[in-house]
């Protein structure tokens, strides 16, 4: 039987299901036993590339400094919807020190979103890019792009997506102003029948506001032609696909084309796409005959690399006396920016209950603002915003408990396919972090408590994919000296990607994790890894790691056989080291079998092996907030969130707990402060900055729990492990919402939080 | 940002005769945590920067009991957080002054700069020729204005950002101004002005004049004072709205007090019927509440921003209570 299938693979990556072929491994291994039996997955080790970060020695793509390097700004259109009538570049030419100015007029048409080119003259919100300046230094490079004279011709605007679908809203696009020209629909069941069985239906429109993902490091490349091939630094959740779109833009073969990134700063789903700024980059470089660094400053990060996009979404419930689910239905507008990108958030009401009456109608719009882009659980935090208190409100109608309600809801097959789950633990979750709050000392009346400080408890449950999938592949190299690198073409985006490898393939060959190099992000070197986003890094790379390890296993083990002149039951492999007793004691480390090998042998080549067919992947888990309210001022202070995850196997306990540190407070961040002003009048955004765009710090950090409801998901995968990164996020809006309306008796619809809206609630 | 001159003057007779050109020609430098932003953003862009660091004699803080504290101009932020005199006997001051930005501002913020520190409105920080910059119109008015003023506005509806100067206000400071040739002392109710007044600044220096110190007058032992700020974020952040209060009080009365606020106006904001309501009042939860109909009675409120005017009542009140033993109803 051979050992490598191709297969079609098919799997959620962020909202869409992906479909591919993939070369799988066929070989099983024996399930990993539970972590507390394993040496060192699982574990808490910190961070193998911690001293390089903390020391500043790690070098990010903003880093990289080259023989004759030149530095690249970008000039960005000033108001939301113009056409450029003229340019004229020629006072800037004369700048010392100005190299070369690109705009549409010089540059080579490339398509660009669909629907648009890299330079379009037609601008259509503010900061869509205009031309691009390289020069000596940045500074010369920021003065030139003050001396470009652009005339523009304004056109009407809107920078809102429920005006935008109106008739006489001004025009984005040929074909409209609703992306792709008709909403996006589901039905499952009969909505109407559902609504009819129910003795309570709930209607109400829940909004929130867009997010932009202001990673701490910005978007930027370095990039360097060398005849016709060209290398490209770059901060990318995803090397291969920026091979791809940077070849296609530039119409060159991928092979001519390198991209690398070692270190990252974070990405959010914000750099999983090339940037227009990686292509303008290179054909500045290409004309100047000299690298160029381009990087985003902190404004261009808000106005022009992606956001989180709104939502106006109103939402009907039914339900029983008995508090049994009949009927869900959601209609849904979000803002896609100005070009095409995905704005629904229907997913959670359409997975997470078991309700066999579900209707969806979701409309993604064009406005005259920055572009939407995948972020953190993208449509999962909208919706589970509006989702998980309408379940509040249906539960209050009907005198429930809400958790009791969600059991009650519960879904015990995933109820879009009707197919089992590989595993779910949810139940288990609710109620370890129920006991862990103290859910019985929640107000069983909401609002009830006297006095200016208000306290209150909510929850909110979640579910993502993050299951992952074929294809992943990672080299396995036995360097003569015992030491072994992997090379996969994953990245780490900051998550501790390079750790968790490591972990595995020590877990694997018994050596210590300090004796294995783990190279990523590589696509000259490395063997193909999807991007990492839709929390699936883990999950996809880690078997292919099992996969890659376990066949060098195999082979050392028949370099042993043969050194040895034994067969295997006689041979005895620890820590590296293979033993026998027979006839003599003999003793070989796996670096002395290399030398013996040529290392060139000792490579083995792993691959993620197919998803079980017929099962639903998906992780699952519920947070639960303490909020208090202060009346006086209507600030809301989040005591404490315990997060309680199915998420599969931990991998390593210390990066779990700071990615779900991390989506918490981020969370936070959406539910309390986070939010894009743009100014109705102008169109422009007023706060791109983080003075104004209000990130939350360590100041207002709650006290955070967690727990880790499951063991391994054995029917996944070798390593059984599901993505954690962006469930952590999306019950956090939810639960602290829950919990605001249980400590003040009023429920508020629209994200973030601010004490502005609640102080006028009170009021009310 | 653009090219200029830097000079470094060793004199305020010499800072004060580099800086006496128009407002656009130069721009005074103590601590920069403001202009440098102004710089950057291109809020200013100034021909020239003088800085004010080498002038000797600005960095001290005078504490003469019973008579007055002295904090000269270039004093750091973070020093008066720390003074161990200003916070025993100026606690407001050394409250205001921790709340300030962020640790790392408040080391190279200074007391002088942060009173004459520029508005935040964000039009006026950003990309809109408007009012205070010399355009034509006010685009907080019909626009997104939930952080600009309830009171004082029009037509500019800024609010000053500084959290020092509405407890300096409350304190009676007054501020020294210096400038070639000559010197004056004015309260700082009276340094700060209306955009009615002069649309372009928010205070009465002119181009050439420098504020060399602060004075607070020593309160005797029953004055109390103390400052509220509430900001969104519990860090770094300005405040949305703030309130400075000084009383005396005897025999279960308070016999004489200033309240200030911080926030709702375009400068620190206080009103003579509330303080002349302060007098002689009980200690009476009652009686408070009477206080807070009466503040801000005249606010204005724009759009996005009513929530101010309950939110400053009730810091109100929360600050007298901490101040003072309230006998509940």
């Amino acid at each position: 039987m051979a050992e490598n299938k191709i297969i079609k693979s098919k799997f959620f990556f962020e909202e869409e299901e992906i479909e591919q072929l993939a070369e799988v491994s066929e070989r099983k291994y024996r399930p990993w036993p539970n972590n507390d039996k394993l040496k060192v997955v699982g574990k808490g080790i910190t961070r193998l590339d911690g001293y390089d970060k903390v020391s500043g020695s790690a070098t990010y793509a903003f880093d990289v400094i080259l023989p004759r390097m030149t530095f690249a700004k970008t000039l960005r259109c000033p108001h939301p919807h113009a056409r450029i009538k003229s340019i004229d570049t020629s006072k800037a030419e004369k700048i010392k020190g100005v190299l070369g100015i690109i705009t549409y007029l010089n540059a080579p048409k490339i398509k660009w979103y669909g629907n648009s080119f890299l330079f379009d003259p037609h601008l259509r919100y503010e900061g869509d890019e205009v031309a691009c300046v390289a020069a000596v230094s940045e500074a010369i490079a920021e003065q030139a792009l003050k001396a470009i004279k652009v005339e523009y011709e304004l056109l009407p605007f809107v920078v809102d997506a429920r005006k935008a679908l109106k008739k006489d809203a001004p025009k984005l696009h040929k074909e409209g102003n609703v992306v792709r020209g008709k909403p996006s629909k589901y039905n499952r069941g009969d909505l109407q029948n559902g609504l009819k069985e129910a003795d309570v239906v709930i209607e109400q429109t829940f909004n929130t506001q867009v997010e932009i993902h202001n990673p701490t490091e910005p978007h930027g490349s370095v990039v360097n032609w060398n005849g016709d091939h060209l290398t490209i630094w770059d901060s990318t959740q995803g090397v291969f696909r920026v091979r791809s779109q940077v070849a296609a833009a530039l119409g060159l073969p991928e092979s001519n084309v390198r991209v690398i990134k070692k270190y990252m700063g974070g990405g959010f789903g914000s750099k999983l796409e090339a940037g227009k700024y990686t292509v303008m980059a290179a054909l500045l470089a290409k004309t100047i005959g000299r690298p160029v660094r381009i990087a985003l400053d902190r404004r261009e990060m808000n106005l022009a690399v992606g956001n989180r996009p709104d939502s106006f979404q109103t939402l009907k419930g039914a339900v029983t006396k008995d508090g049994r689910l009949t009927a869900l239905y959601l209609k849904s507008i979000g803002s896609a920016g100005a070009y095409p990108a995905g704005t629904g958030c229907a997913w959670p009401l359409r997975s997470m209950y078991d309700c066999p009456n579900v209707s969806v109608e979701e409309y993604g719009v064009y406005i005259n603002a920055g572009r939407a882009r995948a972020f953190r659980a993208p449509g999962h935090v909208q919706g589970f915003f509006a989702l998980e208190q309408l379940i509040d409100m249906l539960a209050e109608k009907v005198n429930m408990d809400p958790l009791e309600f969600r059991l009650q809801n519960y879904a015990h097959e995933e109820p879009n396919w009707h197919i089992p789950y590989t595993s779910k633990l949810l139940k288990q979750a609710y109620l370890v972090g129920a006991k862990s709050i103290g859910w019985e000392q929640r107000n069983k009346v909401a609002g009830s408590q006297s006095g200016p400080i208000k306290t209150g408890i909510g929850m909110s449950s979640q579910i993502w994919w993050g299951g992952g999938g074929p294809p992943a592949y990672a080299n396995l190299k036995l360097n003569r000296d015992g030491s072994v690198q992997i090379i996969a073409g994953s990245q780490d985006l900051g998550t501790g990607t390079y750790t968790i490898l490591a972990q595995v393939a020590s877990e694997v060959l018994d050596i210590p994790v300090e004796k294995i190099e783990v190279i990523l992000g590589d696509t000259d070197t490395a063997p193909y890894c999807g991007s990492s986003g839709g929390s699936t890094t883990a999950a996809s790379v880690t078997p292919a790691v099992r996969d890659a390890a376990e066949q060098m296993m195999d082979k050392l083990y028949s370099a042993a056989m043969a050194q040895f002149d034994l067969p295997k039951n006689k041979i005895k492999y620890a820590k590296g080291k293979f033993s026998t007793v027979e006839p003599k004691p003999r003793v070989l480390t796996i670096g002395q079998l290399a030398r013996k090998m040529g290392e060139r042998v000792l490579e083995t080549v792993g691959r993620r092996e197919a998803n079980p067919k017929g099962y639903a992947i998906n992780s699952f888990g519920a947070q639960f907030a303490e909020v208090a309210v202060d009346t006086n001022t209507g600030k809301i202070k989040v005591q404490k969130i315990v997060a309680a995850y199915d998420i599969g196997r931990v991998l390593n306990r210390l990066t779990i707990d700071n990615q779900i540190h991390g989506g918490i407070i981020q969370g936070l961040g959406f539910a309390l402060f986070e939010d894009r002003i743009l100014d109705r009048n102008t169109g422009k955004m007023l706060n791109a900055n983080f003075h104004d765009y209000k990130v939350p710090t360590i100041k207002d950090t709650p006290e955070i729990e967690i727990h880790i409801v499951s063991e391994t998901d054995n029917r996944l995968s070798n390593t059984g492990v599901k993505g954690v990164g962006e469930p952590a996020m999306i019950p956090t809006p939810a639960a602290v919402a829950n919990a605001v309306y249980n400590a003040i008796g009023k429920r508020i619809t629209s994200l973030p939080l601010t004490p502005d809206k609640i102080l006028m609630a009170l009021q009310s | 940002m653009k090219p200029f001159v830097y000079h470094q003057p060793k004199s305020i007779e010499e800072a004060s005769v580099l800086s006496a050109k128009n407002w656009e020609e130069a721009v005074l430098f103590a601590g920069g945590t403001d202009v440098l932003g102004l710089l950057k953003d291109g809020i200013e862009e100034p021909k020239e920067v003088i800085n004010l660091k080498g002038l000797e004699g600005l960095d001290q803080i005078d504490f003469t009991k019973g008579k007055e504290l002295r904090i000269g101009a270039l004093v750091k932020i973070a020093q008066i957080a720390e003074h161990p005199a200003i916070k025993q006997s100026f606690p407001a001051l050394a409250q205001a002054a921790a709340q300030t930005a962020s640790p790392q501002l408040r080391n190279m913020g200074t007391i002088g700069g942060n009173i004459c520190q520029r508005p935040r409105c964000w039009y006026f920080r950003g990309d809109f020729h408007c009012l205070r910059k010399g355009g034509d119109e006010c685009f907080a008015v019909e626009g997104e204005n939930k952080y600009h003023c309830v009171i004082g506005g029009g037509p500019c509806y800024i609010v000053h950002p500084s959290d020092l100067t509405v407890v300096l206000q409350a304190l009676g400071a007054k501020v020294t101004i210096v400038w070639k040739g000559g010197q004056k002392t004015v309260p700082t109710s009276q340094f700060f002005v209306l955009p009615e007044e002069d649309l372009y600044r928010e205070n009465i220096l002119k181009p050439g004049e420098i504020v060399t110190h602060i004075h607070i007058p020593v309160p005797d032992s029953k004055m109390k004072s103390g400052y509220l700020k509430f900001k969104e974020r519990d860090v770094w952040d300005f405040a949305v709205v703030s309130v400075a209060a000084s009383v005396r009080i005897a025999n279960g009365r308070i016999e004489s007090g200033r309240i200030v606020f911080g926030g709702v106006a375009p400068k620190p904001w206080e009103e003579e019927t509330l303080n002349r309501e302060l007098k002689g009042l009980p200690l009476k939860d009652a009686d408070l509440q009477k206080l807070k109909a009466l503040a801000l009675k005249e606010a204005e409120p724009l759009e996005q921003n009513a929530y101010k005017i309950p939110l400053a009542r009730n810091l109100m009140l929360s600050l007298l209570k901490e101040l003072m033993p309230i006998i509940p109803n």
